[in-house]
């Protein structure tokens, strides 16, 4: 899912760092949003809801929706979007508990 | 900590606003809740007939360094849960700051198109996936629908092919209580052919010229061929439209129905594609709810693209010492926002006793914001002008019948 | 739009449930909100407040309102009593 290549922008240069999600690693490019680093490994599932548990990803990818909020080494709620994935990070998925 | 202004939103109008008063020898903050400033320039990718590619992210790159070397204090990754007379901000990591002058430049959220299945992992708004494609470098899909004709969708359909990602279709989104004319191709045709006549994109241009075409005009909503049309190698569709989004845990398929002239679905038959992204443009709406918290008086105009808080035409709302700038006033690009951000850092400047005796700065900024708005190669609502006239009008009654400000 | 079209992402809520609260008086997207709970969700309504506008001047027959209907409070964005205490965790 990774542009590599942009006939614009130019080459992506390589910064990698590692992070888990829900258990497993994964590569993620170094600043990049932890949303756009677990779509970059082809996962769109972000969490589970609070009412019918059913699954949600990536919305307004802005920060204005909140759909995208995951546990992030321990603590619950960050917007996905917005939050920059670094070297070695936890991540969960949220399933129904409330806030 | 105290400053003479502190903005709200490190976007096109925000950062131009903070550099302007910052120039002018004011202490100012720039607060923002991204990690990256810059706002909307940073997913932004066009190409502007005179000058060349629009890389959004490289003008927030510069602004940031002009704020910095300025000394505008930059707050990043914080958000604002309140804003007290006489102005305390506050943050919430506790911190309190305290102003004479606020701007709030917090620009505009994406309206909502609610779908069958539009919550499912993979439907995401067309901003989200203009964000993703050229700002984070990932595609939103391998394979993405579009839900919404209109100048951003059309645009940002280029950038992802651009990209290399497969554009299966840009469809109008299906006719409901809330979709109004989105809906309709005669409307949607009549809405490109007024709003791409600078199109800085190849895709939004043909489809304007098209739109503009008198036989295409003209019996384009009814002999609209079923199978779309190519443009730039994407099929637009004005005689289906989409009318559920399937998959078990995430988007697997679309269910597509043909629709009239009118967007009314013809018959039950419908058929499916596979996919694995759909993105949904409904247009964006200004952002206002600080403005909100801190009582600003505001304004319904449907042209400006919805709630507005009332201002001046020097910005400047209801409320004493602040102000609004950018897509917070109305829908426009990244450059009225920006002069709109000079200028309300021009009149803070002016109001803070920095400027010259005499100086025209403040009707020179006025000029340039015009200038910008006469200039600009994409318009995103179509009666932008009247919007902004009618404002001027409610704004004019206002201090007629008020004596005093807030 | 089929009735159980989901409106408010966040608190879940169909559009039927939506039309019921109109039919039995919701007028005003505030007061949708104290019927269903559309719009009271961690976003706060920045996804669905357009929407609901749309759908009670739909039914209803009225012009959408000056003032943004939701009656924006105090905090304006979600946070926790850690957070207001100054002691937010970073990453």
């Amino acid at each position: 899912m990774r542009i590599t290549e942009h006939p614009v922008l130019g080459k992506l240069e390589k910064k990698p760092v590692t992070f888990s999600f829900n258990g497993k690693k994964y590569e993620a490019q170094a600043g990049e949003s932890i949303a756009a680093a677990l779509l970059a490994n082809d996962i769109r599932i972000l969490r589970y809801t609070e009412k019918h548990g059913t699954p949600r990803g990536i919305y307004c990818g802005i920060g204005h929706c909140y759909e995208c909020r995951v546990m992030v080494n321990g603590e619950r709620n960050f917007r996905a979007c917005i939050t920059p994935v670094k070297q070695d990070m936890q991540i969960l998925s949220q399933h129904g508990e409330i806030l | 900590m105290t400053y003479d202004l502190v903005v709200i939103g490190a976007g096109p109008a925000g950062m131009s606003a903070a550099i302007k008063a910052a120039k002018a020898g004011a202490h100012v903050a720039i607060i923002d809740e991204n990690p990256v400033s810059g706002g909307k320039l940073l997913g932004q990718l066009y190409h502007e007939p005179d000058s060349g590619w629009w890389v959004g992210r490289n003008i927030a790159r510069e602004m940031i360094a002009k704020a910095s070397s300025l000394g505008v204090a930059i707050f990043r990754k914080m958000e604002i849960w309140g804003i007290f007379p006489k102005w305390n901000i506050m943050l919430n990591n506790g911190e309190r700051l305290t102003t004479e002058h606020v701007l709030i430049a917090t620009g505009a959220a994406e309206k909502a198109i609610p779908v069958e299945g539009w919550t499912k992992p993979g439907v995401m708004a067309i901003g989200a996936a203009q964000t993703l494609t050229n700002f984070h470098r990932v595609k939103p899909g391998k394979k993405v629908v579009i839900i919404g004709v209109d100048p951003l969708s059309l645009s940002v359909a280029q950038e992802l092919k651009m990209a290399g990602v497969e554009v299966a279709g840009i469809y109008p989104p299906p006719a409901t209580e809330v979709s109004s004319d989105k809906s309709n191709p005669k409307q949607i045709i009549q809405g490109l052919s007024a709003m791409a006549h600078l199109a800085p994109n190849a895709l939004l241009k043909a489809a304007g010229k098209a739109a503009n075409h008198p036989t295409i005009k003209n019996i384009a909503a009814k002999c609209y061929p079923s199978f779309g049309v190519k443009v730039w190698g994407i099929p637009l569709h004005l005689r289906k439209t989409i009318t559920a989004i399937e998959g078990e845990k995430q988007v697997e398929q679309v269910r597509i129905t043909a629709i009239d002239g009118n967007g009314n679905q013809k018959n039950g038959r419908t058929k499916t594609m596979g996919v694995d992204c759909v993105c949904i443009s409904g247009g964006l709406y200004p952002l206002s709810e600080l403005a909100e918290a801190a009582g600003c008086d505001f304004v319904y105009i449907e042209e400006l693209g919805g709630h507005v808080p009332l201002h001046s035409p020097e910005l400047e709302t209801t409320k004493d010492g602040i102000y609004v700038a950018g897509n917070i006033t109305g829908i426009e690009g990244a450059k009225v926002a920006m002069a709109q951000g000079e200028l309300a850092g021009t009149a803070i400047s002016s109001r803070l006793g920095l400027l010259q005796k005499g100086s025209d700065a403040i009707s020179e900024a006025q000029v340039k914001v015009q200038d910008a708005r006469a200039n600009a190669v994409i318009t995103f609502q179509q009666h932008i002008e009247s919007g902004r006239e009618k404002l001027a009008q409610c704004w004019h009654t206002n201090v007629q019948t008020s004596s005093g400000k807030g | 739009m089929d009735k159980r079209t989901e409106i408010c992402r966040c608190e879940e809520v169909k559009l039927g449930e939506i039309l019921n609260a109109i039919n039995n008086g919701a007028k005003t997207s505030k007061a949708l909100k104290l019927a269903t709970r559309a719009g009271m969700g961690i976003c706060q309504g920045r996804t669905c407040q357009p929407v609901l506008e749309q759908i009670i001047s739909y039914y209803t027959n009225q012009n959408i309102q000056e003032t943004p209907g939701l009656s924006t409070n105090h905090p304006v964005r979600p946070l926790s009593l850690e957070e207001l205490a100054g002691n937010r965790k970073d990453l």
